[in-house]
């Protein structure tokens, strides 16, 4: 396996949804704690990548997570947040063979459709999955900056826990002004959350474009 | 910590890593959490955050003596940072009652308010407190803080739900933490997100509101909240902290300016905004204080207000209630720095109060803004994330009925010449 694993993008979009603690717990295994944005209410993600490169080449993909406290340690860089993705899904085969092998992230087991759809300073990035509609994300710009952020990504598989740090590089826009969307459809996709109780407009809004998202090699934890 | 030692210090220490970073640490230790939150703040503290607690060698009045964080030298500066919003707490009448507690108290309380830390003058400050607001009670809290927490936490328990605006003050957030109720937060003076949150919940309610919001001055549109929470069922609280003694007809507040004394079931304030002073209060029905008594622990576990403290308050409430035209005054000033900020194209967001934001929606920048301004010569802090949401950086300004029009022009000056350098503002 090499030492870095670089997947180059064209636009990645994510939103930071509040949803109830109880909604995360149900989804974290126990060895990891939801991030509360307030008493009780904690952080639901979707991020929707459009990826021009890679060792899979060219492939669509929508991560559903949850935000987790991260691992951190004097003397290391500090990450931007840790997430729990708890469910991905892609327009290949071949990406998803390659991220369950690799990442052992918990995967959507079927293609799915994922379009993107520019309009103006808006990015909407609508999922299907067996020709039903999954989520409708739309994310709104606000002032581009060039960034390396890094991040942490908890994944889970039978009772091995493992840690990747990851590094997003790119332009991004990033704000808290309510401006964006989410629906998300009464889908088997969607069975883990309470769809009523995901708030429709997020908190923050993150859209990187013309980047790249950069994998350290995997880390077991210790943690069962 | 690479980010840090990029050529622009200041731009990469407050835009890659602010106090969120920080929450959490790795290991089985708590002191792991120190490490990495003091190699950043060793950083930022000459960059900006020495701006924070500068301390105060004088009255927090209209000008005051500050010692400079970064330099240790003194400077006389305008002060538009501290509350004391009808310029009361230095008043010769206010320092005298003061003193001449002191003489006859000596300096506290020694002793929780329900056993030996009672003194006549704070039975006498509460009988004022509840005649001004209109109540037959109230009850005395050490802060404005304790208040929240201690009359949230004794009503509301496990099963009942607490909704609050996002934007509530820690001490609602806290208050409803320790009632272990289900919290439920609404977006931000948003009556149909109330409505929607409120529906179909069962059980005891609590819709809390603040009069005035403090990081961005605006008023609660409580009419609309009001009438949503009584046709769910649910009792409502207003924090009038920042609007006790300035807002409606008599100074009762934001309730009292709408018309809804009656109808807002639980009214708290402060003593030390508009006075200046320290402590909270909770006004309502003789059987409310009553109970509040016997399960507001954050008030039953703590020494009670120091009587040359509550001496000063009655002095202030007295003032409040004597001279009127106070109050007539601090709206003038504010309308005329509406005005002023207005014509010069500064944005104060939706501020319709003396609590007033310059938004500099520059989380990197806003601490040379404020650094500049102080530099000029007036007294300012900075506001930033994660206190408001990202891009919404602030300096905050408390205007008090005892500015001139001279100090609000003077300080409109410095601000408007700051942010046109920085390019904040339009030339």
């Amino acid at each position: 396996m090499p030492s870095l694993t670089r997947y180059g993008y064209r636009n990645a979009i994510s939103g930071f949804f509040e949803f109830p603690t109880e909604n995360a717990r149900r989804i974290l295994p126990a060895s990891l704690e939801p991030v509360e944005l307030h008493h009780g209410t904690s952080i639901f993600s979707m991020t929707a990548f459009d990826f021009t490169e890679s060792e899979v080449g060219a492939y669509g993909e929508v991560v559903m997570s949850v935000i987790v406290v991260p691992l951190v340690k004097a003397g290391e860089r500090l990450p931007k947040s840790a997430f729990y993705p708890y469910l991905v899904a892609t327009t290949t085969q071949a990406a998803r063979a390659h991220a369950i092998e690799r990442w052992h992230l918990p995967h959507w087991m079927e293609d799915v459709d994922i379009r993107f759809e520019p309009a103006g300073r808006k990015l909407g990035a609508r999922v299907a999955a067996d020709g039903a509609p999954v989520a409708e994300l739309t994310i709104c710009d606000y002032s581009w900056d060039p960034v390396s952020h890094l991040y942490q990504s908890f994944m889970r598989d039978g009772d091995k826990s493992y840690l990747a740090q990851i590094t997003m590089e790119g332009e991004q826009s990033e704000h808290e002004e309510e401006t964006g969307r989410l629906r998300l459809h009464d889908h088997p996709f969607n069975k883990d959350l309470v769809l009523s109780e995901v708030y429709d407009v997020p908190f923050r809004e993150i859209w990187m474009r013309d980047g790249a998202q950069t994998f350290q090699p995997l880390v077991q934890l210790e943690t069962a | 910590m690479e980010a840090l030692h990029k050529k622009d210090a200041r731009k990469s220490v407050f835009s890659d890593y602010d106090y969120s970073n920080f929450y959490y640490g790795a290991g089985e230790d708590p002191v792991n959490l120190l490490g990495p939150f003091c190699e950043w703040y060793e950083e930022a503290k000459p960059n900006g955050y020495y701006l924070y607690s500068e301390p105060l060698s004088s009255a927090p009045a209209t000008h005051v003596r500050v010692r400079n964080g970064k330099t240790g030298a003194l400077h006389d500066l305008l002060n538009l940072a501290s509350y004391n919003y009808l310029g009361i707490s230095y008043r010769d009448e206010v320092k005298q009652a003061a003193v001449e507690a002191v003489t006859r108290y000596g300096l506290g309380a020694s002793g929780s308010p329900i056993l030996s830390g009672t003194f006549d003058i704070h039975e006498e400050l509460a009988r004022e407190v509840a005649a001004f607001k209109g109540k037959d009670a109230a009850i005395l809290f050490p802060t404005g803080y304790s208040a929240n927490v201690g009359f949230i936490s004794s009503i509301m328990r496990s099963g009942d739900t607490i909704f609050c605006d996002q934007y509530s003050h820690a001490s609602i957030v806290d208050g409803a933490i320790l009632a272990k109720s289900k919290t439920v937060f609404f977006r931000h003076n948003n009556p149909l997100d109330l409505e929607r949150k409120l529906g179909g919940v069962r059980g005891k309610k609590l819709v809390v509101v603040e009069g005035v919001y403090s990081m961005d001055g605006d008023v609660c549109v409580l009419p609309d909240v009001v009438d949503v929470a009584k046709r769910h069922g649910a009792r409502v609280l207003i924090d009038e902290a920042h609007s006790t003694f300035l807002f409606g007809a008599n100074g009762r507040g934001v309730a009292e300016h709408f018309g809804l004394d009656k109808e807002v079931d639980f009214h708290l304030g402060t003593f030390s905004k508009s006075l200046g002073g320290q402590g909270g209060f909770v006004c309502g029905t003789r059987d409310l204080v009553d109970y509040v008594n016997a399960f507001g622990r954050s008030r039953f576990f703590s020494c009670n207000l120091a009587p040359p403290i509550v001496a000063g308050l009655r002095a202030g409430l007295r003032i409040v209630e004597q001279e009127p035209e106070l109050r007539a005054k601090l709206w003038s000033n504010v309308a005329y720095l509406r005005r002023r900020f207005a014509e010069e194209g500064i944005d104060i967001g939706k501020s319709t109060s003396q609590v007033m934001p310059v938004l500099v929606n520059n989380d990197a920048k806003v601490f040379a803004v404020a650094e500049k301004i102080q530099d000029r010569g007036l007294f300012l802090q900075p506001v930033t994330y994660p206190a408001v949401p990202k891009h919404r950086s602030r300096l905050r300004i408390s205007v008090s009925a005892a500015h001139s029009e001279e100090d609000l022009e003077q300080a409109v000056q410095i601000i408007v010449g700051v942010l046109r350098e920085e390019g904040i503002c339009r030339p």
